[in-house]
């Protein structure tokens, strides 16, 4: 087979089966992934959820993962946070004419790896070829399927003034690597992407307690995005201590030399969690025990006060409003 | 007006210097400050060391806050 | 030792009870961490503090961001800009606009930069968008004298750079404290800050972490309330009285005076920098011809006033109705440093 992907993988003939069978098939093998025109699954009992998210990352491969890992991350992610163990995905794929092939089974290997991490079945899947220049290397839409657990009922609208707020580790890394993988401002750190499944993480976090009322993957737009959705949905206020937001070094470091707020840097593999304050110390311990999570804590709380905001107590002891996100981050140097 | 950020100096060459803050590493210009070496601290604007200080603590303040209550 | 000191000079500026007092923290990033610290709200009501005008972007009027698009559309040439630049309007639109038509604009992080984006594009004429203070200035003439050195000719700056001593004499009446911002006193020495008090016109060199900030505030404040005059460095780890004499030297070197216009505060005297005869290929505006471009700014507009502490941002009549952050009327609603931004961001009332 050539060593990059040609407009004839996408027209449907031999070369396309060939694409299919050597890059996908040989990576996502499972009996429920066939040859016929749509998967047959069984249904399992109680409710289902079902997300989709398209990806694009620039570039494709950074420290820590890869688009391919990235797109069952966040959608398996998108379901843990409902509640719901991922069963099923698919996954459609946009490739620009020329890509290399070799590149192409790295983000399927790295695909399979994650999914059978998450405990996840690629069960159909596309393939489309664009002209040069009318994509950019790969994009992956995946959509996915998940049985929510008995007795489990998460909202952004649930948080109640008084409940803990948790992050599961520290935040920004999947944002700072890959600004820092551009390479357009030479700065150079040893951050990697925190990119990971995190239904590990979630079952842990609901066989401590159901008594959870918001579970939350912070992606673009990072923590402090997340919290603003939160207050928006809930009517409430966040009200954090800024000291106890865990943020890696080598992230502080780079945020410093460029004027970024790592709060509103992407994370892959960071839930932030509201649940009632006297569950909160069993729930972070709980989350410690999953690799994913090691890094929780709990970071603030959830206020009946100036509802729709996120204030922060900072290190002199004033309470400020942390500014909302907007438009694109620009380094900040003058 | 001019983000500031203190650095330790980890290597110095011709004019340049890569310095290091809380792990961030990056090169920058030490044409404005003579007889750099690997330890010592500076302060870094726009890619370039505008000034050597004492380390990267700000304790002096504290030096200041007790001078004017001699 | 240090929290404690830290402590006192907190408790210092809250329960501050003598005469009303106002204190212009000169500078944009000491505006951004005044904010984002709280510190506003921790302070005396005798205390009030006033923006000044010492951010870069927000003082750069309409018309020099005119002259970067008319350079990126019309001359086809590449802009490098640091980031806060790319969103402020100017009379039709900002660079952000331009380059959704096409332009080609970069951001970076140093003039340094840019020279290297020059070097491995020669295709392309390069302009980086020369503002900021004197903090600023040695590593934009330190661009150009490596380009000259390596004979680099598709590099060029497009100067807006400003200097403060003419500004403090234009300000003097605004404040009555300085607070000084402590990386232009690190280039330039304390001297300029010295001359003021033999004026009347107090000041304290301040940092910029939380520390150094309400440390020199509760300078400021423990010496106004002696009454006379003072001049205090507080910020004597980055700060020496002599300032960075290379600094000093290469602007000397590459630069002179010129007279230039501050957003909102007009043209000040002698305020302004312009490249020296001898580098005239590295000025984009005699490289390209750029002359008669006037910038309109929107007449609602209250930036100037505002950066003369004369009105605060929710007294402009566009302020959080049609100008917010993401879409800034006045550059003070851009830049993260602006007063107009600080405010609506942190919900000051």
């Amino acid at each position: 087979m050539s060593d990059m992907v040609t407009l004839a993988h996408g027209a449907g003939g031999r070369q396309t089966s060939e694409l299919i069978d050597r890059v996908f098939k040989a990576n996502f093998e499972n009996p429920l992934l066939t040859a016929d025109d749509a998967a047959v699954l069984d249904a399992p009992a109680g409710k289902l959820a079902m997300t989709t998210d398209g990806f694009i990352v620039s570039p494709a491969f950074f420290p820590g993962g890869n688009i391919g890992k990235l797109s069952i991350c966040g959608t398996v992610n998108d379901l843990a946070c409902m509640g719901a163990k991922p069963l099923y995905l698919s996954c459609a794929f946009v490739i620009e004419e020329g890509y290399p092939m070799d590149k192409l089974e790295e983000i399927a290997e790295a695909m399979a790896a994650t999914a059978k991490k998450a405990g996840v079945r690629i069960v159909s899947g596309d393939t489309k070829v664009a002209g040069k220049g009318q994509a950019d290397g790969v994009f992956i839409t995946t959509t996915g399927v998940g049985a929510i657990l008995p007795g489990v009922s998460t909202s952004g609208a649930f948080a109640r003034p008084g409940d803990a707020v948790i992050v599961t580790g520290d935040v920004g890394r999947h944002g700072c690597t890959v600004l820092l993988a551009r390479d357009e401002f030479g700065i150079e750190a040893d951050v990697t992407s925190d990119c990971a499944p995190l239904w590990d993480s979630v079952q842990a976090l609901l066989n401590e307690t159901t008594d959870v009322h918001v579970i939350r993957d912070a992606t673009r737009g990072g923590v402090g995005t997340v919290l603003y959705e939160i207050a928006g949905q809930s009517k409430v206020g966040v009200r954090l201590d800024a000291a106890s937001v865990p943020v890696a070094p080598g992230v502080r470091g780079v945020c410093g030399m460029l004027g970024l707020e790592p709060l509103y840097l992407a994370c892959e593999g960071r839930l932030v969690v509201v649940a009632p304050k006297d569950k909160a110390d069993a729930i972070v311990a709980a989350l410690r025990t999953v690799e994913e999570s090691a890094g929780a804590a709990i970071i603030g709380e959830i206020t009946a006060d100036h509802p729709g905001r996120v204030v922060m107590t900072t290190e002199i002891g004033a309470e400020t409003i942390l500014p909302q996100p907007g438009g694109e981050l620009l380094p900040r140097i003058c | 007006m001019c983000v500031g950020l203190s650095a330790k100096v980890v290597k110095v060459s011709n004019g340049t210097a890569i310095v290091d803050a809380s792990g961030a590493r990056r090169t920058v210009s030490a044409d404005l400050i003579r007889d750099l070496v690997p330890g010592d601290y500076v302060m870094v604007h726009a890619g370039c060391a505008i000034a050597k200080i004492t380390d990267d603590d700000d304790k002096e303040s504290d030096d200041v806050m007790e001078s004017m209550f001699l | 030792m240090s929290e404690e000191a830290k402590r006192k000079a907190i408790d210092i500026i809250s329960h501050y009870d003598g005469r009303p007092l106002r204190i212009m923290e000169v500078c944009g990033t000491h505006t951004h961490e005044i904010f984002r610290l709280g510190i506003r709200r921790i302070l005396s009501p005798k205390i009030k503090l006033i923006s000044g005008p010492g951010c870069p972007v927000c003082v750069t009027p309409v018309g020099f961001i005119d002259e970067a698009i008319f350079l990126a559309l019309e001359k086809h040439a590449t802009i490098t800009t640091f980031g806060d630049l790319v969103r402020v309007p100017g009379t039709k639109k900002s660079l952000a606009a331009a380059r959704a038509e096409g332009a080609r604009v970069q951001i970076v992080y140093s003039p340094l930069d840019a020279l290297e984006y020059a070097k491995e594009h020669p295709e392309e004429e390069v302009v980086f968008l020369s503002v900021g203070f004197e903090t600023t200035v040695p590593v934009c003439c330190l661009a150009v004298k490596k380009a000259a050195g390596e004979g680099i000719t598709n590099f060029s700056l497009l100067v807006a750079n400003k200097t403060m001593p003419m500004a403090y004499a234009a300000l003097k009446g605004s404040a009555d404290i300085f607070l000084y911002p402590g990386h232009v006193n690190a280039i330039t020495g304390t001297s300029v800050c010295e001359d003021l008090v033999k004026e009347g016109v107090s000041g304290v060199v301040a940092g910029f972490t939380a520390k150094e900030l309400v440390t020199a505030l509760a300078v400021a404040v423990t010496n106004a309330e002696k009454g006379e005059p003072f001049f205090v460095n507080a910020y004597p780890r980055v700060v020496k009285p002599e300032g960075s004499p290379e600094g000093m030297a290469i602007m000397e070197e590459m630069m002179e005076p010129c007279d230039t216009e501050w957003r909102g505060l007009g043209v000040i005297p002698m305020s302004g920098l312009k490249l020296r005869d001898e580098y005239a290929a590295f000025d984009a505006r005699r490289k390209f011809n750029v002359s008669g471009i006037e910038g309109h700014a929107n007449p609602g507009c209250r930036c100037g006033q505002i950066l003369k502490g004369e009105l605060t941002p929710p007294e402009c009549p566009l302020f959080k109705k049609v100008c917010n952050p993401l879409h800034p009327v006045g550059a003070c609603m851009v830049s993260g440093e602006g007063a107009c931004s600080a405010w609506y961001q942190y919900g000051e009332s």
